[in-house]
């Protein structure tokens, strides 16, 4: 890391929302060939700062300066021809448009003022294979999955030759050699002199690619390590202004009688979905109790398989059994589902989960509105008492239940999704990727709450990319391959690494687990 | 009870109530409240009196209103679940031409005939619900079908002419009754439309209030995945949605024709604008998922004081187009202020 003149100098910005404060005089610097980590609990600043960098947010106090010249953008185009690119956390694509229009969106290359589709082609497919994707760049972006799109957005960044790229939670939805490729090229941009402003919530990333590390609690600068040295415990400690203990991790219980066992299940969807991957032979059992974990790449099957059991897959014909609590059940959409004691939270909490606009009231009660009145009408004030129930049980925080959900941090907004469906008193939850977004804080009392329900005798089915979570979570972890499961492990005896290479399908010795 | 929450750090909880944001989730009743006060202000007056303000104006202006009103009801929960219905015209003629036909050729009873007609109105709802949901088909397109196929039915009924609809209890004639739609209640003060749309919005408001239907309506207009994953029966939810307002524009109808002693097959055209207008000035999103009855009544309303105002000062009706329509903006425009979240 050179201390010569920093690439970008931010110094004293403070911006408000009404009166939320979310930067208060903050000071920043990016070198040139450094990847400068940021890390802070969802709503502690991170994502306003770095709105401020590209241009999103013009209307803050403070001096932004670029190569020593202060800069006053007007909008991200203004930052854009500064040299600065931001890899959005909300995925910023335009969903009918192709990965390559959506890479050259806004500034598409021409010749003889036609549009040049070939050359953009060419240059999208080349920057696809330098970060290691094999995607048709005609493809349309809604027909991928999720961590796919989010390697478009990453694309889309690398296309503009930026000299300061900021990556907000890039690895999100990215499966383990995604994230290897990424920071592949992270290194290369790093050695060009590329500055990099790199927010996460993933220690281990940070420590294998950052130069530096700031962290950021209640819109003010609280720490600065050095990612060679800083252990877990000291930044979770900055982040949150409080020690913790162990974070992830719950007490075995011991597990009872069977609540869900799946059995080598196949589903053959009427419509051929690009980028699905329908599962094609997965057994699984769930016990009361205990927290299973499904492991695999990105584009396994494992949303898929979740979203099977729970009957909302794409239509068409299963094949295998599902035995729910002791009888056949053929899955068959959410409300049956919710029924029999099934319930399920989807992967994308924004898109799937809440109605953002809408209140934590509104989105707390809204799957169990029969619990809480008497033929078809509903009793405000019971409503009003179970929202207020579930919010003080899940710890949620909001100023009151009558805030609209989408202003509260994703941790808090998970919480919301899991405060509904435990109003359903279900038996077996289905939990798609349940921390995806959510700051360290959240991330333990989720699982600290999972950990409880099992205790209670609950089943809990869950994905997550994070493999040290799932390893520390779970009893027990199924891993899915192409749309089977391929190998099964007891997390006392098995590691990361294991569970990695059945995933992989990297025929390893050690990788011996029960099949 | 006492709230168990910990407020998030930083946040003044009452910032998103503050004196604006108020103004704003209001905006349809004030400005109701600002048509009205500049309506009196530029009143005609006759012997000094304001005529806006007579008691006979007043309840004109809610009866001129009431059919749009009724209707505006049914379009409100439409809009709600992210859909649209542009048929309510059409089957508003059409169930007003119903009521001519059955009530004078057909001979059939006073209740026999408006419950049929109803009937048709939710069946005409439901089918278009169907269509848009199980086929999935856009409620746009659907429903624009919907007003040319009503359109059609309405004139075929009707042999292309309007059915007038004379009183008495011979052959040809109409049961009497059927004619107090035309007439006013309560020492001949308030209008029976005007009567029957404050009840069809008053019981709207309060099934809003206390059914689980509304909170499925709410949801799957906001977010209909999300409302689906949650168990939300969000298909027939939408049917029912549909049908409601197939039925509130049968009503509409019924009392179009009470009022007018006639079934038309060519009234009502232009009126779902109309109907939508009052929606949107009442703050209803087209998106969905947001939006009050009871800033559709008052949409409705200010639409009516603003004809009623204008009609007085004998503004040309082609200039009172020009207004409605920047009205309409206007409201839109404020609701760009509403705060989001």
């Amino acid at each position: 890391m050179t201390e010569g003149a920093p690439l970008v100098a931010m110094a004293g910005i403070v911006k408000r929302y009404g009166g939320v404060q979310a930067c208060r005089d903050i000071d920043l610097t990016v070198q040139p060939g450094e990847v400068h980590a940021l890390l802070g609990e969802n709503g502690a600043g991170k994502s306003t700062l770095m709105r401020i960098l590209s241009g999103d947010i013009t209307d803050h106090d403070g001096r932004v300066e670029v190569d020593g010249e202060q800069q006053r953008f007007s909008g991200p185009a203004d930052a854009r021809a500064a040299g600065i690119a931001m890899i959005h956390q909300e995925l910023d694509l335009v969903p009918a448009l192709s990965v390559t229009e959506n890479v050259f969106l806004g500034r598409e290359l021409r010749r003889g003022g036609r549009l040049d589709r070939r050359a953009m082609a060419q240059r999208t497919a080349a920057v696809l294979a330098r970060i290691g994707v094999a995607l048709d760049p005609a493809r349309p972006v809604e027909r991928l999955r999720t961590g796919e799109q989010q390697l478009v957005v990453i694309a889309k960044a690398l296309s503009v030759d930026a000299r300061i790229l900021i990556m907000d939670e890039p690895t999100s939805a990215l499966s383990t050699s995604e994230v290897d490729r990424l920071f592949g090229v992270t290194r290369e941009l790093r050695r060009d002199g590329v500055g990099i402003v790199y927010i996460s919530h993933r220690m281990d990333e940070i420590a294998r690619i950052a130069d530096r590390a700031t962290v950021l609690r209640n819109a003010e600068v609280v720490a600065t390590f050095d990612p060679r040295t800083m252990t877990t415990a000291q930044v979770v400690e900055a982040m949150i202004g409080r020690p913790v203990q162990q974070v992830f991790s719950t007490p075995d219980t011991s597990s009872g009688e069977e609540l869900l066992r799946v059995e080598d299940l196949a589903m053959r969807s009427r419509r051929l979905q690009p980028g699905r991957r329908d599962p094609d032979g997965i057994s699984v059992t769930v016990r009361a109790g205990e927290i299973v974990g499904l492991a695999g790449l990105l584009g396994s099957g494992r949303t898929e398989l979740l979203e099977t059991l729970y009957g909302v897959g794409s239509p068409g014909g299963t094949t295998g059994r599902v035995v729910l609590g002791g009888t056949a059940a053929t899955p068959h959409g959410a409300r049956q589902a919710l029924r029999r004691g099934i319930a399920f939270v989807p992967e994308d909490r924004r898109l799937a989960g809440l109605v953002l606009f809408h209140s934590v009231l509104a989105n707390t009660v809204i799957a169990s509105l029969g619990a809480l009145g008497r033929l078809g009408f509903v009793s405000a004030r019971r409503e009003w008492r179970a929202a207020q129930d579930s919010a003080a049980r899940l710890g949620i925080k909001a100023a009151a239940i009558s805030d609209a959900v989408g202003t509260l941090s994703g941790g808090n907004q998970q919480k919301v999704v899991l405060g509904r469906v435990l109003r359903t008193q279900p038996r077996v939850l289905l939990l798609d990727e349940p921390t995806r977004g959510v700051d360290v804080g959240a991330k333990a009392e989720i699982y600290q709450l999972l950990g409880e329900l099992a205790g209670q005798g609950l089943g809990v089915l869950l994905t997550s990319s994070e493999l040290p979570e799932l390893i520390g979570v779970c009893d027990r972890v199924v891993v899915l391959r192409d749309g089977r499961s391929v190998a099964e492990f007891d997390t006392e005896q098995a590691g990361e690494a294991d569970v990695l290479a059945a995933a992989m399908g990297e025929k390893l010795a050690a990788a011996g687990g029960p099949q | 009870m006492t709230a168990t929450l910990t407020p998030a750090p930083e946040r003044e909880s009452d910032s998103r109530r503050s004196p604006l944001a108020w103004l704003v989730r209001f905006q349809s009743v004030l400005g109701l409240v600002v048509v009205f006060v500049g309506a009196i202000l530029f009143s005609p007056t006759r012997d000094g009196e304001i005529i806006f303000l007579s008691g006979e104006n007043l309840t004109n202006i809610v009866r001129a209103v009431s059919e749009i009103g009724i209707i505006a009801v049914g379009m409100t929960l439409v809009i709600l679940v992210g859909g649209i219905d542009l048929s309510v015209g059409s089957v508003l003629s059409l169930a007003a031409v119903g009521s001519a036909v059955l009530l004078v050729e057909d001979q059939v009873p006073l209740v026999l005939a408006v419950v049929l007609v109803l009937a048709i109105g939710l069946g005409f709802g439901a089918l278009q619900g169907m269509a848009s949901t199980l086929l999935g088909i856009q409620a746009f397109i659907v429903t624009l079908a919907g007003l040319s196929i009503a359109r059609g039915l309405a004139r075929l009924w009707a042999g292309g002419q309007a059915v007038p609809i004379a009183y008495g209890s011979g052959r040809g004639e109409a049961p009497v009754a059927f004619s107090l739609l035309g007439e006013r209640t309560f020492n001949g003060i308030v209008p029976i439309p005007a009567l029957i749309f404050v009840a069809v919005a008053a019981g709207a408001m309060v099934f809003l209030r206390v059914s689980a239907f509304s909170r499925h309506v709410y949801a799957i207009g906001g977010n209909e995945k999300a409302a689906r994953l949650s168990g939300v029966p969000v298909t027939r939810v939408k049917i029912t949605v549909f049908a409601v307002c197939g039925l509130l524009a049968a009503l509409a109808g019924i009392v179009h024709a009470g009022q007018l002693n006639q079934g038309s097959p060519n009234d009502g055209i232009g009126d779902e604008l109309d109907v939508i207008a009052a929606v949107v000035i009442g703050g209803t999103a087209l998106s969905g998922g947001r939006g009050t009855v009871l800033g559709t009544v008052a949409g409705a309303l200010l639409l009516g004081v603003l004809n009623n105002i204008l009609g007085l000062n004998s503004v040309d009706s082609n200039v009172q187009l020009v207004i409605k329509g920047l009205v309409i903006v206007a409201a839109a425009a404020v609701q760009r202020f509403a705060p989001r979240t």
